[in-house]
């Protein structure tokens, strides 16, 4: 069913995931210019998601995260930033079940539903890249 | 006056037979449900509907030949996954005992004879799906079914934003 045995488990492995694809973030947004609004935009997703997790986290009774602030990552190929922020959408679809609260839930899939566009426009990038050869 | 978009999912969930308190999520007069075993299959049912409703689009779409070559493989892509997502959900109706909804005999596509015509009705049934699943994803009781639900809706907001980018509706 899910990966995840309690919510705690769930949100903390969340926290990890969303910090790996910040560090590819951070190393994109630094070194592709023309990917810094659409990264911005991702950013500002981020900061509205974590806030979503307090409220969730103060729901269900559970301590606050623990997860450091990402540091850059030293490359950033678009196959693994992908990759990386697939792994974060289907965590959060993972972590639903574990919740057993209809508010956390109906967050969790807001923010979901952003993550899920944010792949498909790093696809969609994916794939112009690749047209261009 | 124009239709706004909220109005245009409300509608497109009615007609395709979505009950009353299901509608009332979509449109905010309602804000839960009770956890039950109805609830679920109501849920299944409404979803079936608009899965069968996408999936007349694109193939509609798809006989005419109204997608553009670089455009085709993406509709081909959607409408197998909207048959993978109206399997899947008849699969659960039937574990439960229940019966599913059947696709309706009439979409109205007599008038989508254009490529941007076929384009436009793929987004505007994917928005609804989209918005759909999310109003009503929440209201899941069985942890199986919420966990397919959202699998789900994670190929519907693909299926939306590739046709966002593709009419050059702004997506960030």
């Amino acid at each position: 069913m899910s990966d995840y045995a309690s919510a705690d488990d769930a949100l903390g492995a969340i926290e990890g995931f969303e910090a790996d694809v910040d560090r590819y973030l951070l190393r994109l947004h630094r070194t592709v210019p023309a990917a810094r609004a659409m990264i911005e935009s991702f950013r500002r997703d981020r900061e509205r998601h974590r806030t979503h997790r307090v409220r969730v986290r103060r729901r269900l009774g559970l301590g606050a995260s623990a997860t450091a602030a990402a540091s850059e990552a030293r490359e950033a190929p678009l196959d693994l930033v992908r990759e990386a922020q697939s792994t974060l959408v289907y965590a959060h679809a993972e972590a639903l079940p574990t919740l057993d609260d209809s508010v956390s839930v109906g967050l969790l899939l807001g923010d979901m539903v952003d993550l899920a566009r944010q792949l498909t426009v790093i696809d969609l990038w994916i794939e112009a890249e690749a047209a261009r050869g | 006056m124009a239709e706004t978009r909220r109005d245009f999912i409300y509608r497109l969930a009615k007609g395709a037979g979505w009950s009353a308190a299901l509608l009332g999520l979509l449109d905010g007069t309602v804000h839960a449900l009770p956890k039950s075993e109805d609830t679920d299959l109501a849920i299944l049912d409404a979803s079936l509907a608009l899965e069968h409703e996408a999936i007349a689009i694109y193939e509609t779409a798809l006989q005419r030949n109204l997608f553009v070559p670089g455009l085709r493989a993406y509709a081909v892509e959607f409408v197998g996954d909207h048959k993978g997502h109206r399997d899947t959900q008849i699969g659960l109706a039937e574990e439960r005992g229940a019966r599913s909804a059947a696709a309706l005999s009439d979409y109205h596509l007599g008038g989508m004879r254009s490529g941007d015509a076929a384009l436009r009705r793929c987004l505007e049934v994917e928005i609804a799906a989209q918005r759909a699943y999310q109003a009503v994803n929440s209201q899941i009781r069985a942890k199986d079914y919420l966990l397919t639900s959202a699998f789900i809706l994670v190929d519907e907001v693909r299926h939306e934003t590739v046709w966002k980018r593709v009419l050059g509706v702004k997506i960030y």
